[in-house]
């Protein structure tokens, strides 16, 4: 018998985890996309030593899976005497790894804005920052939004993996409601539910974002 | 970084023997060009001869291989003739004084009318958002286009974005002005307006640097008219010298083509 009532009971629960989830992959994408600003500038830059590291770095921390990743964070940051706690080393890494995908996107999406719109900037004397600032990045993440959205929709699902560090999101809890309940159906089903409806939410505030940058 | 400017006098400016080279191809050769204060020179020639690229030679949005480049005395883009690349921070306070007008306009589509006009006012000059948006305002309302001010680039027609770019460059307060084929991307019955305000720059003695097919313009307005050809100077004067009595070879034939293809439309 398929039993509404174990979703219901555990429904706090599993909220509470989502929690995780959503810490996890916002604040991964929010410093994604600030880190990934700054290795996009880096790519872009005349200076060829720039560029090379933007491109190491973004070898690196797409070549190698993001599990991975997390593994070497957390064994290896207490070695070099860095003593976060696991979510902070989990935030840290999920944007570390988000920058690399958001830098290519931004990258693209400033290749996409015509040359001519810098150099008006230039040729009236703004700074390179400025330039940046003003002119390029907000068409850039407008630009890039449904990239970058799709972007935080696979950081929601890949949040996940931070159970490996020991954080209780909304799969590693989902389990460990399901092996003491018996009720793995229902409590797995209740956790897909709970993905897709925190991914439908994201999509539709982009739609709306996107709507509302479109002049 | 506050650079108001000083002085609103016009400026001159002086080029002396540029080069310029993409690879092994040179798009300027041996370029030397005295601009004067208050005049406008326009700068004409078949297409790839180089006018662009000398234009932009003069707020060194294109690098020069050699030679010099002269706002009034003071060179831009080096140090010394010859030497360092000065520092980003003098170049940007020297292009603060030299404005410039494209072909495409190259308006910031995610600001308005008034936001891309007030942009460098607060950004560059280091005026206060409230100033800022008063000088944007003048100058839209020089270009005929106060009633504008909140409309997207998109949400205007060419020849009022071609105005809006003319006022983000005078609303810095520009002592010499540079424009290349500013009316080149609109259609016909929208150069006009365009020309009009140019008109008005130019009576008001501003320097002003015109690449231009408008040959019209260029015998009406001009105080000076260059011919350029595969990366030469081949031949300066005044309009009436320069389209009425041509005596090189190449100016000559430039403008029969000209005449050509302008008289057999119908
Ligand atoms: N970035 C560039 N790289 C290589 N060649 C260029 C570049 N810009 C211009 N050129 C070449 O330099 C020549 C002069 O160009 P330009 O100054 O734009 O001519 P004009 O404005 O008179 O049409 C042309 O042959 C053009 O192909
Ligand atoms: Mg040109």
């Amino acid at each position: 018998m398929f039993s509404f009532q174990t979703i219901v009971e555990n429904l706090p629960t599993l909220l509470g985890a989502a929690r995780y989830t959503l810490l996890i992959s916002v604040l991964g994408c929010a410093q994604g996309l600030i880190l990934g600003a700054l290795l996009c500038a880096a790519a872009l830059s005349k200076r060829t030593a720039l560029r090379r590291a933007a491109g190491l770095y973004v070898s690196f921390f797409r070549g190698v899976p993001l599990l991975i990743q997390l593994l070497v964070a957390y064994y290896l940051l207490p070695v070099v005497g860095i003593n976060v706690p696991p979510l902070a080393a989990a935030v840290l890494t999920v944007g570390l790894c988000a920058a690399a995908y958001l830098s290519e996107v931004l990258r693209g999406s400033i290749n996409a804005i015509p040359k001519g719109q810098a150099e008006a900037a230039l040729a009236i004397g703004m700074s390179p920052g400025d330039l940046w600032v003003r002119v390029l990045l907000p068409q850039a993440l407008k630009i890039g939004l449904p990239a970058i959205v799709n972007e935080l929709i696979l950081l929601v699902k890949a949040s996940s993996l931070v159970t490996v560090v020991g954080i209780v999101e909304i799969t590693r809890m989902s389990q460990s409601i399901a092996s003491s309940t018996y009720r793995y159906l229902e409590i797995y089903l209740a956790a897909a539910f709970l993905y897709l409806a925190i991914n439908l939410v994201i999509a539709a505030a982009g739609r709306l974002l996107e709507r509302r940058l479109t002049v | 970084m506050s650079l108001e400017p000083t002085a609103t006098s016009p400026a001159s400016a002086h080029l002396r023997a540029v080069n310029k080279f993409y690879g092994d191809f040179q798009a300027l050769k041996d370029i030397t060009l005295d601009i004067p204060p208050g005049k406008v020179t326009c700068l004409i020639g078949p297409s790839g001869s180089g006018k662009s690229t000398l234009l932009r030679c003069i707020n060194f949005l294109e690098e020069y291989d050699s030679g010099e480049v002269r706002i009034d005395d003071r060179l831009i883009g080096y140090e010394t003739p010859g030497g360092k690349r000065m520092s980003g921070r003098r170049l940007r306070e020297m292009r603060c004084d030299i404005g410039m007008v494209f072909q495409q306009f190259n308006l910031w589509p995610h600001m308005t009318a008034l936001q891309n006009v007030a942009e460098g006012l607060e950004r560059v000059r280091g005026l206060k958002r409230a100033e800022a948006t008063a000088r944007a305002r003048e100058a839209l309302a020089k270009v005929g286009l106060a009633d504008k001010e909140a409309n997207h680039p998109s949400r205007l027609s060419g020849g009022q974005q071609q105005r809006v770019a003319i006022a983000r460059a005078i609303a810095m307060q520009p002592r010499i002005m540079l424009f290349d084929e500013p009316t080149s991307a609109l259609d016909p019955e929208l150069v006009g307006e365009v020309l009009a305000v140019m008109k008005q720059l130019a009576a008001e003695g501003m320097t002003m640097v015109v690449v231009t097919h408008e040959m019209g313009f260029a015998a009406h307005v001009a105080d000076r008219v260059v011919f350029m050809e595969r990366g030469e100077l081949v031949a300066a004067g005044a309009p009436r010298e320069i389209f009425q009595h041509p005596t090189d070879q190449r100016l000559a034939s430039f403008l029969q083509g000209y005449r050509e293809r302008n008289s057999l439309d119908f």
